[in-house]
């Protein structure tokens, strides 16, 4: 078994400006089946959270600088611990995300490392 | 009084949630900014329903979803103020000083919601604003509605939507009209015009000519649900106020019949009774009883009357088809309408027999503000038929299929094109 991050990225917030309050009702609800189907069959390990737009970026220099990427076309809204068999399964679940129905939505796959190497 | 509407048990407040919340943060912030800031208040509102969906989405909903919509709206408030050079005016003018933070809580607060959505349904229904305008403005604002779904159900476009809440709002900016519940002196005529505009906005949810069922039957629970706001404030809670919720009761109440199973329309005729919710048509006899003083009858009173002598009866055949008739009299007396006479009409063939009944519809005919009314060509397809000219049945049938676009009427007329065979 291998665990995955889902990195959700999707358009900045001001692409979801034109979405009615019963659209966002659904949408919402469809994530939390969502989530809560993973939880149930066991292959979400953590919901995971959304992140504010706004941070912070320090470089190299050590220069600090404001770092919403709000401007970019699209943006890590937030993540989730999934755990399956490999890439391949984590992709078949991600299919299932309500959140690549919205148009622009996207989701980055990436593995755990610390598992350990594959035997 | 005693209960209270649907709409108010937890398993509905629920189920639009964001909608009601939108409407709740908009009269509260409207309070708080004035109207000349409609704008910020609307985009306040919408990043708040959006931040709470992209958090609720991984967190799942919070306990007190409500206050924490309110603090998020707080903050971006506090937020655009400090930081958005187009309202540093507006932000000196308002200061962020206890005092007016405190004045802002207030506003938010929940015992201020009632009143606060009254001054928005008193404003977005301003006799000032054409009701094509108030009723868009009204959904949006105060339901919370999305201008595609306005869209959908006043069988508009988008951008004539779009338009038209607009000029609403620029008009109600331009002639400064205060936010507020209108003074004894003018209480009268005020709410005669948002009784008219909800009462409008029921009859385009019950009877437009859409497919989409869910989204018709939404905007009649939303008319019936501020009318039902209007009984809970003692200066708006008239005898009116109670005939025309109880018109709404009494129709809604049938909801659950009028659509079967393949999405046809059926007629009250082949309704299942049983299908009729009992415990909405008590509650409407209840509002139509407080309504009761017979000489200050409204047409509302009298349309109440009218759904409520078909609500009382045990079968099509027993209905009381005499009283209906002396009701549109009544109706007719005070407010002359081509659709009542029709209604009339179909009450008398029922009584009389289809042949009176064309004959009394013989002026209809080429009524000009009845030329695109498919229900007169469907009434006279059903009186031919049962006078057994089928021929001209067929006809009428036809014609009235083609001035609808809705599914569920186009299915019933298809239904009985085909039972009269060809």
């Amino acid at each position: 078994m291998a665990r995955f991050m889902f990195v959700y990225r999707g358009p900045a917030e001001e692409h979801q400006h034109d979405m009615a309050p019963e659209q966002m009702q659904q949408l919402m609800e469809a994530w939390n089946g969502w989530i809560g189907k993973g939880f149930e069959e066991g292959w979400m390990v953590d919901g995971g959270d959304a992140l504010h737009l706004e941070g912070k970026v320090v470089n190299h220099d050590k220069v600090v600088s404001d770092g919403p990427f709000a401007e970019a076309k699209e943006i890590v809204g937030g993540y989730s611990i999934i755990q399956c068999d490999d890439l391949a399964a984590a992709a078949e679940i991600a299919k299932s995300c309500p959140g690549i129905d919205s148009p622009g939505g996207l989701i980055e796959i990436r593995e755990l490392a610390g598992m350990g190497p594959k035997e | 009084m005693t209960g209270e509407l649907p709409e108010d048990s937890p398993a509905d407040l629920v189920e639009h949630f964001f909608r009601h919340e939108s409407g709740k943060l908009i009269a509260s912030l409207v309070r708080f900014f004035g109207l000349r800031h409609f704008d910020l208040v609307e985009d306040t509102v919408q990043a708040a329903l959006v931040e709470a969906l992209r958090t609720w989405r991984h967190q799942g909903i919070p306990n007190k979803p409500s206050a924490w919509i309110h603090r998020v709206a707080k903050n971006r408030v506090l937020d655009r103020l400090r930081r958005d050079k187009k309202f540093a005016e507006l932000a000196t003018s308002i200061g962020t000083s206890e005092a007016s933070l405190e004045s802002l809580d207030s506003c938010l607060s929940d015992d201020q919601l009632q009143d606060n959505l009254l001054r928005m349904l008193f404003t977005c229904c301003h006799p000032d604003l054409p009701a094509d305008a108030a009723i868009p403005l009204t959904l949006k604002t105060v339901c919370g509605f999305g201008e595609r779904e306005i869209a959908q159900c006043l069988l508009i476009q988008g951008a004539t939507v779009r338009k038209r809440i607009y000029r609403a709002k620029r008009s109600l900016i331009q002639r400064r009209v205060s936010y507020e519940l209108p003074g004894l002196e003018q209480l009268s005529a005020r709410l005669q015009t948002v009784h008219n505009v909800l009462y409008l906005m029921f009859n385009e949810g019950y009877a437009s000519s859409v497919s989409d069922a869910a989204i018709r039957m939404d905007v009649c629970e939303e008319a019936a649900r501020l009318c039902h706001l209007l009984t809970l404030e003692p200066k708006c809670s008239n005898h009116t106020t109670h005939a025309l919720l109880a018109l709404m009761l009494f129709h809604a109440c049938r909801f659950g019949a009028r659509i079967d199973q393949e999405g046809a329309l059926v007629l009250l005729e082949d309704q299942d009774r049983e299908l009729w919710d009992r415990r909405l048509m008590n509650r409407a006899m209840e509002y139509l009883h407080y309504a009761s003083t017979p000489d200050e009858w409204t047409s509302y009173h009298l349309e109440a009357a009218i759904a409520m002598h078909h609500c009382r009866a045990d079968s099509f055949a027993n209905t009381n088809w005499p009283a209906i008739i002396a009701l549109y009299d009544k109706l007719l007396a005070s407010r002359p309408s081509p659709v009542y006479e029709l209604n009339r009409a179909i009450a008398v063939g029922q009584r009389d027999g289809p042949q009176t009944a064309l004959a009394l519809l013989h002026d209809l005919r080429s009524d000009s503000r009845l030329a695109d009314y498919h229900l007169l060509d469907a009434t006279f397809g059903e009186l031919y038929r049962r006078s057994g000219e089928l021929d001209t049945a067929r006809q009428y049938y036809t014609s009235a299929m083609s001035k609808t676009q809705s599914a569920s009427d186009r299915e019933l007329l298809r239904r009985r094109l085909s039972q009269l065979g060809s």
